[in-house]
């Protein structure tokens, strides 16, 4: 391990290996499911008769096997700076050298689970805005050599490799850092109120019935208990009883939903200097990105069902590569007003989001709710209350997907503004999209055999970096606009990138 | 045929032949595996044989002769110099449009059905995330050779 601030010359170093102490984070990472194998192995062999001796056996072996392997990792994994590359070596049997060109490293990004934080670790991964997510990863080094990495390679990414250059640009850039947004504790609480989730009282209920399970307790007394709420509940099940049960449900899952919020964006700040931006976040897992401006593919405007009435809106980015998540977006502002998100859209090199010349997809994009969203759900309900009677009650629900269905077409509208496609959608959580011309890599049009015989068609636009359900789509425009939409975009697009160098190379 | 913004043509009658020849080794392998099911059924259950494996075969012909002809009319291209357009798709159509400015890479293949039949597959890859890879199949060697000079042309020409 090197003294930080010693050096910021790149070829001064000889390969190097990451911090020891990623031996033992790799272990204590490794047994909590050794440690939760445990009440289930003695649940099981509790009839069994098998000695408590062997099981300390069997732990001790397992203990020794992940130390040693974390060892050989540790001992066979290697990373050096050179002037234009860093070479990242790995493997002990198959050995694999991956050399990364200085002009290829996008940025480099710095992240601290809650183990690596307590004993000063982080992980640091080199973006290139290519394939996989763990093409440069180093798990873990310190916390003060993870920094000293990121000033290198920024430096031999600037050509800047000369005796102490690299380090003071670097630090000059850090200085004119501005701080375009945060998140306080009070904005942080209020807008974990708006990601109210039963998702987790359905998972917490899960880990009951595993902890159940696993600890072996008797399964017919609480089953008996729940037959004894049951019967006390059905001889006085009042509005009062339910409306107290309802309480309790929501109240749980708006407490949550601020956990799970408070978890993930806790001290959210970012940053702005140069050509990049800057975000960090989280309680115990604390994440720092850097989103170079240049990988911005196009920006998203997402305003939540409850929140985004009240005007808070979130603004997400895709990039190339850099992201945790599949999507390939990084988000740059998650609660914001309008009024906040306007100037880091701005520098973030994207053109503002008009409403006046969107123009409205076919009337026939109702249809598609009506059967996809209503229709088929009711008709599965109708059947379902055949055998379990209880399902006519999901029944009352279904003028929620109607109002959805009904309102589809109004809310999903189009345009070609000066720079980008701009494209709207979503009745209850309504996403912008801005799609710059020259980040546009293909068109497809498609036309399933209901959309021949309404005469209308689906316009997807590709682009790099991001992938999954939510992209700049616009679904059932007429045949006729769909050839001009098209032809115009396509124009553009081409116009755009004979007069302007390539964004992705 | 409502969606054409440029007129296509139609792939190589060759390619249509690959189509077939594709078509029947499949189901040569489902009629195959058919067969035994049905040797199986007529040593246990007294079948008659072809029970199984009769109507493979009749659909298969039918497959051959009327719907490969069919999907193969749904394919067609263009090449404009500045976007390449490829349609397909028999029950869904698909009409992909890739600027020329946005290639990463071309590829031209032929397997060995192909070069009997004369044809070759251009395969333009990009960028993009979900549609990476456009691929237009069936048209001559010397065509696909074409195109692919043409883009690498105004690729190289584009300011990086």
């Amino acid at each position: 391990m090197s003294a930080p601030g010693t050096s910021t010359v790149a070829e001064a170093l000889p390969p190097q290996r990451l911090d020891p102490r990623t031996i033992l984070i790799r272990v204590l990472q490794g047994s909590p499911s050794v440690i939760l194998g445990i009440p289930v192995f003695l649940a099981w062999s509790r009839g069994e008769g098998v000695p408590l001796v062997f099981l300390f056996t069997v732990m001790a072996l397992l203990l020794t096997v992940t130390l040693l392997s974390s060892w050989l990792h540790w001992r066979s994994f290697t990373y050096q700076v050179l002037p234009d590359q860093i070479v990242i070596a790995r493997g002990l049997i198959r050995r694999t050298r991956r050399s990364i060109p200085a002009q290829r490293i996008q940025d480099v990004s710095i992240k601290q689970g809650p183990l690596s934080r307590l004993i000063g670790l982080a992980e640091v991964r080199i973006e290139t805005g290519g394939g996989a997510a763990d093409e440069g990863k180093l798990d873990s080094v310190s916390l003060s050599e993870a920094y000293r990495l990121r000033e290198v390679l920024r430096g031999i990414r600037t050509g800047v490799t000369t005796a102490g250059a690299g380090g003071r640009q670097g630090e000059a850039e850090d200085e004119a850092e501005t701080l375009l947004f945060r998140i306080g504790l009070a904005r942080l609480l209020y807008s974990g109120l708006f990601k109210f989730s039963l998702v987790w009282i359905v998972a917490i209920f899960g880990i009951l019935q595993y902890l159940d399970q696993a600890l072996g307790y008797d399964r017919d007394q609480w089953l008996e208990m729940v037959g004894v709420a049951e019967r006390e509940l059905q001889s006085r099940l009042n509005g009062r009883v339910l409306l107290s049960v309802a309480g309790l449900a929501i109240g749980l899952g708006l407490l949550a939903g601020v956990v799970r919020t408070v978890l993930q964006t806790y001290g959210f700040r970012l940053t702005h200097a140069g050509a990049r931006f800057r975000y960090s976040r989280g309680l115990l897992t604390r994440t720092e990105v850097v989103v170079a401006k240049q990988q911005i593919q196009l920006g998203l405007v997402e305003r939540g069902t409850v929140s985004g009435r009240l005007g808070w809106y979130a603004l997400k980015v895709q990039t190339l590569g850099g992201s945790d998540h599949v999507s390939g977006r990084q988000e740059l502002a998650p609660f914001a007003r309008p009024a906040e998100l306007a100037p880091i859209i701005a520098l973030a090199g994207l053109p503002p989001f008009e409403r006046s010349p969107l123009r409205p997809v076919s009337r026939w994009h109702t249809l598609g709710g009506l059967v996809g969203f209503f229709m088929v759900p009711t008709v599965i309900l109708l059947v379902a209350t055949t055998v379990f009677p209880l399902a006519a009650l999901l029944l009352f629900a279904m003028p929620v997907p109607l109002a959805v269905a009904l309102l589809r077409s109004r809310c999903h509208r189009y345009a070609l503004a000066g720079t980008s496609v701009q494209v709207t959608r979503g009745v209850l959580k309504r996403r912008d999209w801005t799609v710059p011309y020259g980040n546009v890599q293909a068109v497809t049009v498609g036309r399933g055999p209901v959309q021949r015989l309404l005469g209308i068609a689906t316009v997807r636009i590709d682009t790099a970096g991001g992938r999954g359900f939510n992209g700049p789509h616009v679904h059932d425009i007429d045949e006729a606009q769909a050839v001009a939409f098209v032809g115009d975009l396509i124009e553009r697009v081409e116009a755009l990138v004979s007069t302007m160098p390539s964004k992705v190379r | 045929m409502a969606f054409e913004p440029v007129p296509l043509q139609p792939l190589e009658r060759g390619y249509l032949t690959v189509l077939r020849i594709q078509a029947a080794i499949g189901w040569l392998i489902v009629t195959a595996m058919a067969a035994v099911a049905d040797g199986f059924l007529q040593a246990r259950a007294g079948l008659s044989p072809g029970v199984v494996a009769g109507p493979f075969i009749a659909f298969g012909i039918v497959s051959i002769v009327f719907l490969v002809p069919g999907r193969w009319r749904r394919w067609g291209y263009a090449f404009t110099e500045r976007e390449l357009h490829v349609a397909c798709g028999w029950l869904t159509r698909v009409h992909t449009v890739v600027p020329v400015a946005r290639v990463q890479h071309i590829d031209v293949s032929q397997g060995p059905i192909e070069r009997s039949a004369g044809v070759a597959t251009l395969s333009l890859h990009t960028a993009g995330a979900e549609n990476s890879l456009v691929v237009l199949p069936g048209i001559r060697r010397q065509r696909a050779e074409e195109i692919r000079d043409a883009i690498r042309a105004r690729i190289s020409d584009a300011p990086w």
